[in-house]
Order: structure tokens, then sequence, then C-alpha cells
């Protein structure tokens, strides 16, 4: 093919200053743009850019062209288009990068007069960057596909020649670049390709993850979450409450001897212990109201009958609210306790029967609390809200609803 | 259809303002030092469920549900939480107002009456209640079925229209 492409420069060389016939002006624009400076690189004896597009034509039609307009020159020579046919099927060996994926060669472009025209490397390089974003979220083995080909190097110039027909601009060896460019802001930037290799397949991962993260996903963690709680609630509240009485026993004394002790001792415990029972006792509620889903009373309701632990647990942790609510008023009173100033609020005759009720609620309370938390733990991992809310029938749940609306 | 970040920022909001709710609850008599803290604690707290009910509707006038006039069957399946904020509000309002009518002048004196106390059990009986009732619609509206139609949604539809 070199030796073949020879003659035709000589000739060129000998007759420089020929009047080339008038081309119509699509092929004017277009051609020299496409491959301007390949053609000086590549072939240095060009002698003007005038005639570079008669350089890459086989010399068969050189000779028999004379000096014929290219627009009969084609009609003349019906092979010239079944070579570029035969070219388009071939996988364009001028790509630097892999993505030779497509079977019509995105190499080429078709200029307005239907010819083919080898864009330059500007115009190919953003095909991959193109590519491989679009692949990304679907298919993570185009990550791998980043990579080289041998079969996209070209190491032979010459049969790299042989490919080319007319109007392609001749390419030279090329060799596997360690960079691609991406564009990022508008801007081609240079990204190294094993660490794009390894971003797009973290990329992978996370656009897998993400379609399956929804606001169902979001609320059932927030559930758990606070199932969680409620279950450390659970243990505190109840370690708390005996805590509480024991403390308060030991201060009383055998048979509520020593009433005074208890009080001043226990003066500055009494509202804050008060306080955290209700932050303790309000989430355990809460939590065990989430496990036999009380917002539906048929459910909650048939539970409890049937002495289901976790619907007693559930009612014995409202009781203990309930009771512990009431003394509220007494524990203010234990508040502020001082008695020095015996006369108005603590009358040495009211300090025992104020207190016993107290004394015994939180008896109560304890009992109550430390029972439901063993009642949990019969069936700890029990949760209707999250089977009923979460995992139910989609027809089922509304229409329950407006049955029970008349 | 409900975005997942918008969802997750909206019911951080709503968890955050329980928890205040919460905390004031519990901690509010401990911290009467002056009647102004407990003054502005309770307003905060009362802002707070206003908020939080404006939340929760503005959830619901983004289901599908509601959009395609079923506001009926909205109620249905969420009343509880409807009455019970509402009952909750009421509730906290008066006992906030009464304890500051009580405590302005001596906040750190004992003036319990019995109707005082009553209140008292009620509004935090209600506040668990309102915690539970509230936190369980907050959660379920993340459900995908809300925002998309259904058959059953389809179904509704067709029996309200009968």
């Amino acid at each position: 093919m070199r030796d073949d492409s020879g003659p035709p420069l000589e000739e060129d060389k000998a007759r420089p200053p020929r009047a080339l016939p008038p081309v119509p002006s699509a092929i004017q624009d277009e051609i020299p743009l496409s491959h301007p400076k390949k053609k000086k690189s590549r072939t240095k004896s060009t002698p003007a850019p005038a005639s570079s597009e008669g350089l890459a034509e086989p010399v068969v039609n050189r000779r028999a062209e004379g000096s014929e307009p290219p627009a009969a020159e084609l009609k003349e020579y019906p092979e010239a288009p079944v070579q570029r046919k035969q070219k388009k099927i071939r996988p364009p060996p001028e790509l630097e990068t892999s993505f030779t994926e497509k079977p019509s060669s995105p190499s080429l472009l078709r200029n307005e007069n239907g010819m083919d025209v080898e864009p330059r490397e500007e115009v190919v390089i953003p095909k991959p960057r193109r590519k491989a974003k679009k692949m990304q979220p679907a298919e993570p083995q185009y990550a791998s596909e980043l990579g080289v080909e041998d079969e996209d190097v070209i190491t032979d110039e010459q049969s790299t020649l042989e490919h080319h027909s007319r109007f392609t601009a001749p390419t030279g060896v090329s060799q596997p670049v360690g960079k691609i460019f991406v564009e990022k802001s508008r801007r081609f930037q240079a990204a190294d390709r094993s660490e794009l290799i390894k971003t797009t397949e973290n990329v992978d991962v996370s656009m897998d993850m993400k379609p399956s993260w929804t606001t169902r996903d979001v609320a059932l963690s927030v559930h758990r979450a606070f199932r969680m709680i409620g279950l450390f609630s659970h243990g505190f509240l109840a370690g708390c409450a005996v805590w509480n009485i024991v403390v308060i026993c030991v201060l009383a004394g055998d048979q509520f001897s020593n009433v005074s002790n208890l009080l001043q001792q226990y003066k500055p415990l009494a509202y804050p212990f008060q306080s955290l029972l209700y932050l303790l006792l309000a989430l355990s509620t809460v939590s065990a109201f989430d496990r036999i889903d009380f917002a539906k009373t048929s459910v909650a309701i048939r539970n409890f009958l049937a002495l289901e632990p976790t619907a007693l647990a559930s009612f014995l942790y409202f009781t203990a609210l309930t009771l512990s609510l009431s003394q509220q008023m007494t524990s203010d009173r234990i508040y502020l306790y001082e008695p020095s100033v015996n006369g108005s609020l603590w009358p040495a005759e009211v300090e025992e029967p104020v207190l016993m009720p107290w004394v015994i609620v939180n008896l109560v309370v304890a009992l109550l609390v430390g029972l439901a938390w063993l009642f949990l733990s019969y069936r700890p991992g029990m949760d209707l809200s999250e089977e009923l809310m979460f995992f139910s029938d989609v027809d089922e749940y509304p229409e329950r609803g407006v049955k029970a609306s008349p | 259809m409900l975005q997942t970040s918008n969802y997750s920022l909206v019911l951080s909001l709503q968890f955050l303002l329980l928890c205040y709710d919460l905390f004031v609850n519990s901690f509010s008599e401990l911290l009467r030092m002056a009647p102004v803290i407990q003054l502005v604690l309770f307003i905060i707290q009362d802002i707070a469920i206003l908020f939080n009910i404006i939340i929760i509707f503005l959830m619901f006038f983004n289901t599908f549900v509601f959009q395609a006039g079923l506001v009926n069957l909205l109620f249905h399946k969420f009343k509880g939480t409807i009455i019970l904020t509402s009952v909750y509000l009421a509730l906290s309002i008066s006992l906030h107002v009464w304890v500051m009518n009580v405590r302005w002048k001596d906040s750190s004196s004992f003036r319990w009456t019995n109707g005082l106390q009553t209140l008292f059990v009620f509004q935090r009986l209600a506040a668990v209640l309102y915690c539970y009732f509230y936190k369980r619609t907050a959660v379920r509206l993340g459900d995908p079925r809300f925002y998309q139609d259904s058959l059953w949604l389809r179904k509704e539809f067709m029996q309200v229209r009968r």
C-alpha cells in the first residue's frame, strides 16, 4: 500500500499549481477540517492541503481520474462505496481507547454528503466519558472495559494503512495511554485509568445500593432504632425502680421507724428520680405499645385477653405510669421538705400517713416494672407493629379501616 | 413520590420535636429556679406540638391518597393521631397556663391542688399516647404505598364514588 501511494505523490509534486475542479462546498468545508494536522505529520511531502483529498485514494483511481471533478469520479468508480462499506464493518483501528463495542463503528462520522470522515482525536475523546457514565449504573461489567484491549492497540503502521481507503486520515502507531479524559465541570481532565476503574466499581456498588434504600427502609430503621432504645429503657427502668425501693426501705429502717431520716436523706433525690422515672416509663410504655401495635385496638385487646406476655407488659407499664404520676404531688412535697420549718408542709404527725402510700406506690411500681420486664424478655423479638405496618398485605389494611368506620 | 432524603429530614425534625416534648415533660418540674425558665420551656413546647401537627398535616397533603381526594380514608386511618394530638395540645396549654398562674409569684413553693394534680396526670398520660401515635403515624407515612397509585386505592375510590 505504501508503495502504491508513492506515485500519486510524485505526480502531485510534478504539477503543483494544478487548478482543482470546483468541489461542492460541503466537501471543501468538511474534509480539511477533519484531518489537516495528521496529514502534515504523517506525509510530509504533501504539497497543498487542497490536494490532500486525493492523497488517500487508491492509485488506480488516481490514475484514471485525470482532471475530472471528484463528483464524476465517484460515479465512475462504484467500487469506492463498496470499500467504504467494508471499512465500516471493520473495527476502527484508530481508537486508542477500548470503547469499540458498538458494531456500527462510532469513529467514522458521516458528513453531509454521505462521506465517511474520520473524526479527529478531540472528537473521539468524549466517547469514553459518555459511555463510561452511561454504563456505570446498570452494568458493572463495563468497569472492566475501561482497561486496554490488545486488539485496539495499533502496532503495525502498514496494516493500518491498508485499512484506510480514501478520505480517511492515516493514523500512526498507537499505544495504550494510562490516562482517560473525563469531562468534569465542562472541562476534560486527565484521570488515571486504574483509578477510574476503581471508582467506577465503587459507584456501581453505591448505585446498586441506592435504589433499595427507600422511605420505607428509613421508616423501618427508625422503628428498629427506637425498639433498641426501648429495650434498653425496659431494663434500665426495672433496675432503677428496684434500686429506688431498696434505698427507701434501707433509709426508712425496720417497720418504718425512722421516717424523718428517710425524708432528710431522700429529699434531694425525690424529684429528680420522679422525673427520670417518668422519662423511662414513657419510653418503655411507647416501646411496649409498639410491640403489640396498640393503635390497632382489636389486635391489642385480643392479645391482652389471650394473656400474651407482651400485651400484659404494656398494660403493666401503663398502670405503673399512672401510679407513678399520681405521686407527683407527694414527690414535690418530699423535695421541699424542710425540718426546721416544720409548721406548714410537714407537721410531725403527717409524715407517716403521707409517706406510707408513697412508699407503697413506689413498691408497686417497682414490682410492675420488674414484672413487665420479665414478660417482655419472655418474647423479646415480638414486634407486631413492624409486621402489620411494613409487611402486611396492601389490600387487607385499608379495607379493614373502612369496615371499622361505620 | 416522596424522596428518601426529604423524608429523612422531616422524620428527624419530628423526632427532634418529640424528644423536646418528652424532655420538657420529664424535667420541667426540676427547672423551676425562675418562673421565666418554665414559661419559655412551656411556650416552646406548645409551639413544638403545633409544629408537629402542621408537619403531619403537610405530610398528609403530600400523599397520593389525599391528592386523589380520599381525605376521608386518610382521616379514618389516622384519626387516633389527629384527635389525640389535638387533645394533647389542649391539655398542655391548659396545664401550662394553670401552672404558670399558680407559680408565677413563687415558683419554688408547694402549690399543688387536687385539680392541678388531676390535670397533670392526664396531660402526662396523653403525652405518652401522643408520642406513641405520632411516632407511629410519622413512620407509617414513609410507606411508599401512600405515594403511588395502587389497586386498593382504586377500589376505595370506586367505593367512595358509589
